[in-house]
């Protein structure tokens, strides 16, 4: 009896649900075709207004219908888009190992990749397992990657040369015992959240890995065991083991209060970005461009075959989806992106790096630190970061945490981060 | 010292203590308006001291990246749809479940009241899912059903809770006198609860306002978001600006403050008008 | 004739109303139901599609093994098993009963609140709107501001250094067990205004005299408050105990988000923030939803006297 109550209920629920939504709706005007745009809007609200009205002035026939999530609550709108098979024309992802995890959602870019992306330098991020040759998902045309930026007032009150900074590890600890003794922070520094692995293991990494080991690292094939990972560790440990750090670290996230530590002076060094915020753009406003230097992250072993390379990524990979019924609209889209007109636009209103070759040179700017980048990002190679899985790149944050608060041996962090591995859905060995 | 002296010295103690509390209690919203005025570089200067000078600058910036009309009414729409169809649903339980010979009312109770035990962070894909069957993604009545859904079981169990002390000779002589069901529940009983009507409607307006889990799932990023998806844009990626977002939440946070200074006085007062005295 | 909200089995409740007599039987019952039936439809309809069928549709995810966004399959208990030997699960839980634990403060302190404010003490105006702001302050807030207030420099621990309690000045966030109490501190203080407004809105319930003729009789504070008020506020005390208990673990959830994310290593890691990062970080969706219903199960088992209580407390009939 109550069961057939309940059904009557559910049924008249549904009707009246299905009344409910049966005037919204209403997809099939003629007319422009409308391409909904799921995005976290990298690089600014400016700059999509400005890519908004840019595209749809060269594009009578479509417009943009933006749909701007919070990066950090992208996973939650996007996943059950997803999952649902449903949902906006095109989204993005960050390139590399978050893109591949979720290729099931693009329509992939066969031979036509070559094609939009020639006048890209790089666009392997958006293809799987980095290679060019296997499917794209999409395109990108933002390029990101980790610097060392230094605050020059503070090196010379140390007594170090602001000109001469570190170059080796070595140098590296000793510059940062001058600065712990003039009263200030080495290294700015936050370990929660997903900054550690993204932003300064790649950074250590390049001197114990080869581009070889990278790829076997996205591949889940290289075990935290060996050695060399273990090495990569030891050496982060030894970062705030050996107090180069704030004490507070382990407790605070990098943005924004590691890198404010940074932009009020009160630290030495703090490795961040190139593009979107917390770079020379940013930095130079808060210290003056004066003030602000840039290096590569100090060499643990300079001989390394990738120690003196960049290991940079291209940024928010566009591409247009699976369920998508205006595909071709979306193609077009995803085309003009990688474009000079959208670079431009990303380098004038993002104060980014652009992908695209052609972008005018009189437009980069003149900050002494991004001329400086570009010498830097002249000699690209993979980025290590990228390749982690998000319960690896999790627990490096932790393991980190606790190395630094002495309740966590190296050797047990390795070992977590193996566990992390396997219990990686996504890398997960076909036995 | 005698016992009123020292019932005096305790009363100044704990007058002492509330302004303790108050003090705590209010610096969080101290906090955020300076923040609010202060430059990004400036923040991150000296993050909890006063601003060197003042900036009305990431209020402009707030405005000039939110439309903020439109995010305005899509909160007022879905957060004040959400209100009266859960309380009004709410309203409705109480009165059938307490006040009707209603086989079956317990088992109805049971089951609403039992779903305040379910976590959200647990049925968001499912929920989306059925949000999507039901044809409501990005609409309205999808975001204000669901705070409906989700203010449901307390309400009900509230106004279940004081229904339940209205003898029902009261009812009986209300229905002597002609009232019928509605009169009697909207005349009679609903004046009883005002209290409880106000401290729902002020926990389920600010909850609805605030949240950021149901309008990301069920309006996606479409027009149709709230202001407080709105605010939550104003950080990007890499970019926080602590400044910028609290110039958004002080925004958001005036409607919060008028509803909760309206509804606090009938939180206290009025509360036995109603009551047959 | 007054109405009051206490049990009439108490002592202090002498001038509420003789039970009065069961109500004799009508005709037109059918009728009755029909129209209860329909006053229950729209509650149902919400409850049974925005809670149940997803919750439903989330146990059997729980028994599905999916890979990323691939295809899924049937994985039985898999994900339930694989629960017991993940470390981070178990701490996950330990922390939540330490959460639960702190539980009667949760409920004492907005108690006692908001009788002081309910006795009229000077400024009890301007007492009852400010305790309310933190509960309307967004979590993102309140998470950069206290990292700031808890860093080992920072304002509490000069606060501290300045009245002598030098030793009590610690490293709030970074230690084990005072990162997870410091964070229950920082929600403590964002929701006790919500408690106190409960607990007024309750407290206007009870006739001016009975509470006056308490308060007169000369007993300290606390002991009028145990033998006097707290009976007589016994639903209002039930209501915002079953809203803690079943509340306190997802209001942490924002707070975690901006203060902590589950940190130094584990020790602020609550089930509710693992269900997340399984899902939507390592995109886990099955296991991540097994944890969800263990969540699930935990908080009714926390629950069950309070909803059994909820549930008499609605469909007794007053004697």
């Amino acid at each position: 009896m109550f069961r057939r109550r309940l059904a009557g209920a559910l049924a008249a629920g549904m009707a009246a649900a299905a009344l409910l939504t049966g005037c919204g709706g209403g997809d099939a005007a003629d007319g422009p075709v409308t391409l909904k745009v799921l995005t976290w809007e990298p690089g600014g609200t400016e700059y999509w207004k400005q890519v908004k009205t840019s595209f749809e002035a060269g594009h009578p026939d479509i417009k943009l219908e933006m749909q701007s999530v919070p990066f950090d609550k992208y996973p939650e709108v996007q996943g059950p888009y997803i999952t649902s098979q449903s949902g906006p024309d095109v989204m993005a992802n960050n390139a590399g190992l978050e893109l591949f995890d979720r290729r099931g959602a693009y329509v992939p870019l066969g031979d036509k990749a070559a094609e939009i992306t020639k006048d890209l330098v790089t666009y392997s991020g958006a293809c799987e397992g980095f290679d060019t040759a296997k499917p794209c998902y999409g395109v990108p045309f933002s390029y990101q990657g980790n610097v060392l930026y230094y605050n020059k007032a503070v090196l010379t009150a140390a007594g170090l040369d602001p000109e001469q900074p570190p170059a080796t590890w070595d140098e590296f600890g000793a510059a940062c015992e001058a600065v712990k003794k003039a009263g200030k922070t080495c290294l700015a520094l936050g370990l929660s959240g997903t900054f550690p692995a993204y932003w300064d293991f790649p950074e250590i990494a390049r001197n114990y890995l080869t581009e070889d080991d990278v790829r076997a690292l996205l591949a889940g094939k290289l075990s935290w065991k060996d050695p060399k990972l273990v090495a990569v560790l030891e050496k982060l440990a030894e970062i705030t083991t050996k107090g180069w750090a704030n004490k507070n670290a382990p407790s605070i996230t990098m943005l924004p209060d590691g890198a404010d530590i940074f932009q009020r002076g009160d630290a030495a060094f703090a490795g961040t970005i190139i593009s979107d915020a917390v770079n020379w753009d940013a930095f130079g406003k808060a210290l003056g461009d004066d003030k602000l230097g840039v290096t590569r992250w100090p060499a643990v072993d300079p001989a390394a075959p990738l120690a003196q390379k960049f290991s940079g990524i291209e940024g928010a990979v566009y591409g247009v989806t699976q369920w998508s019924q205006k595909k071709a609209a979306g193609l077009e889209f995803i085309t003009w992106l990688a474009g000079k007109e959208n670079g431009e636009l990303w380098v004038k209103h993002a104060k980014g790096q652009p992908l695209n070759k052609n972008v005018d040179k009189a437009l980069l700017p003149s900050s002494p630190a991004f001329q400086k980048i570009q010498e830097l990002v002249a000699q690209p190679t993979l980025h290590a970061g990228v390749m982690l899985s998000g319960p690896e790149a999790d627990a490096l944050a932790r393991g980190w945490q606790q190395v630094t608060l002495g309740q966590l041996t190296v050797d047990k962090w390795a070992e977590a981060m193996q566990q992390a591995l396997e219990r990686s859905p996504t890398k997960k060995q076909t036995k | 010292m005698n016992p009123r002296h020292s019932a005096r010295i305790g009363r100044y103690l704990l007058t002492f203590a509330l302004v303790v509390v108050a003090v705590a209690a209010v610096y969080p919203l101290l906090f955020t308006v300076v923040s609010s005025l202060k430059t990004q570089a400036g923040f991150a200067h000296d993050p909890l001291g006063l601003p060197a000078g003042i900036t009305l600058e990431n209020y402009l910036e707030a405005f000039r990246r939110m439309n903020m009309p439109r995010l305005l009414l899509n909160s007022l729409i879905t957060t004040l749809g959400g209100l009266v169809l859960s309380v009004l649903a709410a309203l409705l339980v109480a009165y059938a479940v307490t006040k009707l010979r209603f086989r079956g009312g317990k088992i109805v109770f049971l089951l609403i009241i039992v779903t305040l035990t379910i976590p959200s962070q647990a049925i968001i894909y499912p929920l989306y899912q059925t949000v999507l069957d039901l044809g409501m993604s990005g609409q309205y009545q999808g975001l204000i059903l669901a705070y409906a859904a989700f203010g449901l079981p307390l309400g009900t169990y509230q106004l279940a809770g004081y229904f339940q002390q209205v003898p029902d000779e009261l009812i009986e002589a209300a229905r002597v006198d002609g009232a019928g069901h509605l009169t009697i529940l909207f005349r009679l009983l609903a004046p009883i609860a005002t209290p409880a009507l106000a401290a729902l409607a002020i926990f389920n307006f600010v909850w609805m306002w605030n949240d950021l889990l149901l309008p990301l799932v069920i309006m996606g990023g479409s027009d149709s978001k709230t202001l407080m998806v709105g605010v939550s844009l104003l950080s990007g990626q890499y970019d926080v600006s602590v400044p910028l977002v609290s110039a958004g939440l002080i925004v958001a946070l005036l409607p919060v403050l008028v509803i909760y200074l309206v509804f606090q006085r009938q939180l206290v007062s009025g509360a036995l008008a109603g009551s047959g005295k | 004739m007054t109405i009051s909200t206490a049990p009439v089995s108490e002592p202090v409740a002498a001038d509420t109303p003789p039970a009065p007599a069961r109500r004799p039987p009508r005709p037109g019952r059918a009728r009755e139901w029909w129209l209860g039936a329909a006053l229950v439809l729209p509650a149902l309809v919400l409850a049974v599609l925005f809670k149940l069928v997803p919750l439903v549709r989330g146990v059997v995810t729980s028994t599905e093994s999916s890979s990323g966004f691939g295809g899924s399959e049937f994985a039985g208990a898999d994900n339930y098993t694989r629960m017991f030997d993940d470390p981070m699960v178990l701490t996950s839980f330990r922390n939540a009963l330490l959460v639960v634990a702190t539980l009667p403060v949760w409920i004492v302190l907005p108690l006692v609140l908001a009788l002081l404010i309910h006795q009229r003490s000077p400024g009890w105006k301007f007492f009852r709107a400010v305790y309310f702001v933190p509960y309307t302050i967004a979590p993102i807030v309140v998470g950069i501001m206290f990292r700031q207030i808890l860093a080992p420099d920072g304002p509490l621990n000069a606060l501290l250094r300045s009245v002598g309690l030098q030793p009590l000045a610690i490293e709030w966030l970074n230690g084990r067990y005072s990162a997870l109490f410091s964070l229950v501190a920082v929600a403590l203080w964002s929701f006790f205004g919500l408690g106190v407004m409960t607990y007024l809105a309750g407290l206007a319930t009870i006739p001016e005299e009975t509470l006056e003729a308490a308060y007169l009789d000369g007993a300290g504070f606390f002991r009028r408050l145990w033998s006097v008020v707290v009976p007589m506020l016994r639903p209002t005390v039930a209501y915002w105990s079953v809203l803690c208990a079943s509340g306190v673990l997802i209001w942490l959830f924002p707070l975690i988000y901006a203060l902590t994310q589950g940190g130094p290593g584990d020790a602020t890691m609550l089930p509710e923030y693992l269900v997340f990062l399984t899902t939507f970080q390592f995109l886990d969706r099955g296991y991540g939803s097994a944890i969800g219903i263990a969540l699930f199960v935990f908080v009714a088992v926390l629950s069950i006297f309070s909803v059994r209580h909820m549930f008499t407390e609605g469909t007794r009939k007053p004697r």
